[in-house]
């Protein structure tokens, strides 16, 4: 096939118009975030950091400090993580490859709550959590995002299981070890990339995640760096771009770092592919 | 065979007890609110039994006769063996044997009338006002205001009163505050033009926002399969940006574009166009926008899995095509597109549901505004439920609200299951034991 640049000029020109709201976006958060634009215009007068102050001082008294925030949501994001891996790994090897009654009804039922929108559950779960005493709490928020990941954790682990070879298996059954030893020892290793790419797709799912912090835990010792920066965009009376955009950037470091670092594998499993 | 099973079992037990408590029971639970008038003034925990004073109004209408009426709104302070026994307790038998030789059988209508009463007493007065208070407060037997946590507390009460057999069961059920069982949710979403208007909204969001999807995710997935790899990977990474940047981040990102000092208005100035914000200036303009910020999220997922399934067929047919003189436009027409039938389809229905239902860059972006232009069933449930400026959230009628989408989503999952080769993906474990 063709594939010079030259020839696909109308092509590429055509796909950069496009693109240029996009790119404007980007480029336009990077820059007002460390710098001041002229007032009414968006050409960068001065090159400042004052945008960044809410590293150093509070924005506002009543606002958490932003490192209790941040942390927070760290802890958010890998304890969801852990969770979402730690159970998918085994339910997902039950369902790939070991034989129990009523495996049909699980996959069905698995197959279905992957397609389900969860959100819509959103109401119940609140109040459900409400039951429990752990509204307003992280450990709730924890808990329900971590349930609602698992129906994709477990799909795209089940994935990752059913490409394993089967002569693995009997090769360890035939030297006499247990269905458990086997998974333990010969089929976990051989789905680890699986694993840390999941791990990383929902320790950025829980990053970024913004409804369940929004409508679970809406106090301020357990806001999370979502709901912290929509409420300082939401309280403010007279927009300022510039903090808006220093703290977005802030919080979406990590997500553009981990995009560097797996963009290939990230890829592959937005794209709900199963190969690693 | 029974080792095997308990580990499948094992395996799945912890995945299963996430699934029951987060997923079937909401699932159960957002029917059951659906049919009761939950909401933040009744409480979510059940409720307690209470009359007002402003409650009294009411209540012929909801069948208590009017002496029963009488009676909870009469005598408010009485001295009675019970109340004698109470004050006694606190202030001695002596002043109580006197009282009651004074003012025994007598009851008064305000606090006042009580405490004038008790300075009757002569051989042991009470001299501070403050207990003069307290003491009056023990002679007090209205239920008005008062709280009740469970029925059987508050028919003793009402006994205690004299308020007649006859009375109490429509009694109790008035001063209950808590939730009940109703259909009424269901009459008023019927009644309501505003659901109309939401279910409208929601069809008008996904099918546009669908096309959007679909055709763009196609055209970015095609045209950089035709680009040099290193062009192509440009272009897919300014595009896979929007799918993995924060919601919260990414819809500022639009605001800024579109606010009235924002780059659009300061592009637009010099040419003489008023700033305006153009998100929010007319329904056609937030609707605008709406689309097109869902759509580039969309139209990522769509660019990723188009680009992998067009990356699957073999180029040799794309030559085939070529030697045969086709150009590019047919070979995409005739060669490439019919073998994207089954993703196309995939992404079509997939986000149909996931569109219907979510609820957040619409949230960020308008808050269904202007006016409630832009406010979609999901929002609908959220806002009637889980946030408003009213401050009385409704849970049950956001739950009925919540209801339909709970029951589309399981229809069309339940008919995705069927159509996307399910057999293929419960092949049979080959290890028997």
């Amino acid at each position: 096939m063709t594939t010079s640049l030259k020839g696909n000029w109308l092509l590429i020109l055509a796909l950069s118009l496009i693109s240029a709201p996009l790119v404007i976006m980007y480029g336009f958060q990077l820059i007002d975030s460390v710098s001041r634009p002229a007032p009414g215009g968006i050409i960068p007068q001065e090159w400042e950091l004052t945008n960044w102050r809410f590293l150093w001082e509070r924005i506002d008294s009543a606002r958490p400090s932003i490192w209790r925030v941040t942390l927070n949501t760290f802890v958010f994001a890998s304890a969801t993580a852990l969770l979402v891996c730690a159970f998918s790994i085994t339910a997902a090897y039950a369902l790939s490859r070991l034989n129990f009654p009523a495996r049909r009804f699980f996959l069905a039922g698995l197959i279905m709550l992957h397609a389900f929108p969860t959100i819509t559950l959103i109401i119940a779960i609140f109040i459900v959590l409400q039951f429990l005493g752990l509204y307003d709490s992280l450990i709730g928020v924890i808990l329900v995002k971590a349930a609602l990941e698992l129906p994709f954790g477990i799909w795209i682990m089940k994935g990752f299981y059913d490409s394993v070879p089967w002569e693995i298996e009997m090769a360890g059954v035939q030297d006499g070890a247990s269905r458990f030893r086997v998974w333990r020892e010969l089929i976990l290793p051989q789905v680890k990339p699986g694993l840390s790419a999941l791990l990383i797709f929902s320790f950025l799912a829980g990053w970024s995640e913004f409804i369940l912090p929004l409508v679970l835990a809406p106090g301020a010792d357990a806001q999370v760096l979502a709901t912290y920066m929509n409420a300082v965009i939401a309280d403010d009376t007279r927009p300022d771009y510039g903090l808006f955009k220093a703290i977005g950037m802030f919080y979406a470091l990590p997500v553009i770092a981990v995009y560097l670092l797996f963009q290939k594998r990230l890829m592959n499993i937005y794209g709900g592919g199963t190969k690693g | 065979m029974n080792r095997q099973t308990l580990l499948g079992l094992g395996f799945l037990s912890p995945a299963l007890l996430a699934v029951v408590m987060f997923f079937l029971l909401p699932v159960v639970l957002t029917v059951v609110f659906a049919f009761t008038n939950m909401s933040t003034s009744t409480g979510i925990l059940g409720g307690e039994y209470q009359i007002s004073e402003s409650d009294l109004r009411r209540l012929p209408a909801a069948g208590v006769r009017e002496e029963a009426v009488e009676m909870l709104a009469g005598a408010d302070y009485a001295v009675r063996a019970d109340t004698l026994a109470l004050f006694a307790a606190e202030f001695g038998d002596k002043r109580a044997q006197e009282l009651e030789a004074l003012h025994g059988g007598a009851s008064f209508d305000d606090r006042r009338a009580m405490e004038r009463a008790l300075k009757d007493l002569r051989r042991d007065p009470i001299r501070s006002v403050r207990e003069r208070k307290a003491a009056a407060e023990l002679f007090r037997i209205s239920i008005l205001g008062q709280r009740f946590p469970t029925e059987a507390a508050f028919v003793e009460a009402i006994t205690a009163l004299g308020i007649p057999e006859a009375d109490q069961a429509a009694l109790t059920e008035a001063a209950y505050t808590g939730w009940t069982f109703t259909t009424q949710n269901f009459e008023l979403l019927w009644e309501l033009p505003a659901t109309w208007r939401y279910a409208l909204n929601s069809a008008l969001y996904v099918v546009l926002t669908l096309a959007f999807n679909v055709g763009f995710g196609l055209f970015l997935a095609l045209s950089t399969f035709y680009l040099p790899t290193r062009t192509a990977q440009t272009f897919r990474a300014i595009w896979f940006l929007p799918r993995i940047l924060p919601p919260v981040l990414y819809v500022l990102m639009w605001q800024w574009l579109t606010w009235d000092q924002g780059f659009i208005s300061a592009i637009l100035r010099p040419f003489g166009i008023e700033p305006i914000n153009w998100m929010r200036h007319t329904a056609t303009h937030a609707w605008t926008f709406i689309v097109l910020i869902n759509g580039c999220v969309g139209a990522s997922l769509g660019m990723i899995l188009f680009s992998s399934s067009l990356r699957a067929i073999p180029e040799t047919q794309l030559f085939a095509a070529q030697v045969d003189g086709a150009n590019r436009w047919q070979q995409v027409r005739f060669v490439l597109l019919p073998q994207m039938r089954w993703p196309i389809l995939f992404i079509t229905s997939y986000q149909t549901l996931s569109l219907l239902t979510s609820f957040e860059y619409i949230l960020l972006a308008t808050d269904g505004g202007p006016g409630r232009q832009t406010e979609v069933w999901a929002l609908a449930a959220y806002h009637t439920a889980l946030s408003n400026y009213g401050g009385n959230l409704e849970y049950g009628l956001g739950a009925a609200y919540a209801l339909a989408l709970v029951i589309i989503g399981i229809l069309l999952s339940a008919l995705y299951l069927r159509f996307f080769n399910f057999r293929d993906l419960v092949a049979k474990p080959r290890i028997e034991q």
